[in-house]
């Protein structure tokens, strides 16, 4: 029995690590609280995640968060959006933090926590992998 | 007596802080390993033993939001060079007025160059540390309130800082450790960044007082024959040094482009002007950037004003019929006044290996452009972190 539920966490961990793979592969959906009907261009997303900018067009404080470093989502994000690699974001964030001028985002561990954040804080913004959206927050755009 | 000081006062705000707020600790590392080719070359305090500690640093910060836009942050940093004796390299309370307004009092960096902000960071620039010519004023931090005001001016994100405060550590001038006193430090900065490029320049100025141990004997020897005319043009005290930069940056997908330019003046004193600039060249490939830079060096001592006039020394007396103690005075006047020339190319590899740490390997090639034989090369490797 037990064996069994080893077996099957096992599997289960290796066809999540293969939807992982795929859908990083896939597009990256910039996603905010579906009650945020500020104007968000394609310009201002790069300035957002970067914590150039503090405040929505509608001036609602804006809260960012990521995903853990490492994950193939964050570094197709940092690639696409950011045009940097991950050792140039954690660069950059250097720069703020030991200066005192700025703190990286707040960092999640999945896709889901990401969604559930984000759908629970009106001035949240964050990325998800375009395959795992359900519904419950606005995509912004999708690179 | 002074860092204890401020550490018992952070100490008391980070812990009436801890009932309300979290306390967020970063840190960085650098390791460098450091060796000139051959033995009879020395250049940037290395020779042919390989040294492990004069670049070598340890970080660590401590800071905490106390709400209402009030922050306390202390970085403690312990250098080789320095015997690895913890020093407070920032200590302040910031407060963010508005979106635009940060206000900072405590101890900061003077904002003298584009690299100021984050100078010891290695991992957030590509050289092991930035050019040592440009990057050459013998302190960096100062007590006092800054000012950061950050804005847009059409495409350009704009940060203007203005710094007010002073300096009393001690600073190695003549490769000795002089007691200094900077009092009445003023400066500006100004930073423009739109996409890709970077523009910055900055002023600051302070009144100088530094015990020179090195030009003492002239400056009491000529105050004591009467001549203080000659004396305040040696020594340090109550004269004002300024700061000039000037830098830019293009930072491209593939290519980095970096030039800066710094022009120090320390007008009648003992120690020259110096003018100083490099351009830097990098490409970045995989998880590599390779990069090259080329930078010059010019101190420039003004010849010192000897127009002694001792009662019972006739205007004119050939120096060889002086007084010995006046020859010697005169002799050792002359030969205060310095003039240096020098250019040198790095060549360097960042390799980002790990996501929080990166390896740098460099070779400088060293010209003395006055003295022939004082040329050297210089290897340097570097693992740097942060966390």
């Amino acid at each position: 029995m037990n064996i069994m539920k080893k077996i099957k966490m096992k599997s289960l961990i290796c066809a999540s690590t293969l939807l992982l793979s795929f859908t990083s592969l896939a597009n990256v959906a910039v996603i905010v609280n579906s009650g945020n009907s500020a104007a968000i261009d394609e310009a201002d997303i790069s300035r957002i995640f970067l914590g150039k900018v503090k405040n929505f067009s509608s001036g609602e404080t804006i809260t960012l968060v990521n995903l853990d470093s490492g994950q193939a989502t964050r570094d197709e994000f940092e690639e696409k959006v950011l045009n940097k690699s991950a050792s140039q974001v954690k660069a950059y964030w250097s720069k703020l933090i030991f200066s005192g001028k700025g703190k990286p985002p707040k960092e999640l561990a999945s896709d889901k926590d990401i969604l559930t954040f984000v759908a629970a804080n009106p001035g949240a913004i964050g990325y998800v992998a375009e395959g795992s959206l359900d519904g419950s927050v606005k995509v912004v755009k999708v690179f | 007596m002074k860092h204890k000081k401020i550490a018992l006062a952070l100490a008391g705000i980070l812990l009436t802080s801890n009932a309300h707020a979290d306390i967020t600790f970063n840190g960085f590392a650098n390791i460098v390993a450091g060796t000139t080719i051959s033995s009879d070359e020395s250049v940037y305090g290395y020779d042919n033993n390989i040294d492990l500690s004069r670049d070598s640093l340890f970080a660590l910060q401590a800071s905490s939001d106390l709400g209402e836009g009030l922050s306390v942050t202390a970085q403690i940093l312990s250098r080789g060079a320095d015997d690895w004796d913890p020093k407070f390299e920032w200590a302040y309370l910031a407060y963010q007025a508005n979106d635009n307004l940060r206000i900072l009092a405590g101890r900061q960096r003077v904002p003298f160059y584009m690299y100021s902000d984050f100078l010891d960071v290695s991992y957030a620039y590509p050289w092991i540390r930035p050019p040592e010519g440009v990057y050459n004023v013998p302190f960096d931090t100062f007590d006092g309130v800054g000012a950061i005001y950050s804005s847009h001016i059409g495409e350009f994100d704009t940060s203007l800082h203005f710094v007010y405060g002073g300096n009393n550590s001690d600073i190695r001038v003549f490769g000795s450790d002089n007691k200094a006193d900077f009092n009445d430090l003023a400066g500006v900065s100004l930073t423009l960044t739109r996409d890709w490029l970077t523009l910055r320049t900055a002023y600051i100025q302070t009144e100088m007082n530094i015990d020179l141990l090195r030009t003492k004997p002239l400056v009491d020897g000529w105050n004591s024959v009467g001549q203080s005319y000659i004396a305040d043009q040696i020594e340090v005290a109550k004269d004002t040094g300024s700061f000039v930069e000037l830098g830019f940056q293009l930072d491209f997908d593939k290519v980095i482009v970096i030039g800066e330019y710094s022009s120090l003046s320390l007008d009648d004193t003992a120690l020259p002007n110096q003018d100083s600039y490099y351009i830097m060249a990098g490409y970045r490939f995989n998880n590599m950037m390779v990069h090259v830079t080329y930078g010059a060096d010019e101190d420039i001592q003004d010849p010192l004003d000897i127009k002694y006039q001792i009662p019972g020394v006739p205007d004119g007396t050939p120096v060889e019929y002086l007084p010995d103690d006046l020859q010697a005075l005169i002799a050792g006047t002359t030969s205060v006044a310095s003039t240096e020339k020098s250019k040198y190319i790095t060549l360097g590899l960042r390799w980002d290996f790990h996501d929080s740490a990166a390896l740098k390997f460099e070779y400088t090639s060293y010209n003395d452009e006055l003295i022939n034989n004082n040329d050297a090369g210089i290897f340097r490797t570097a693992l740097v972190t942060v966390f």
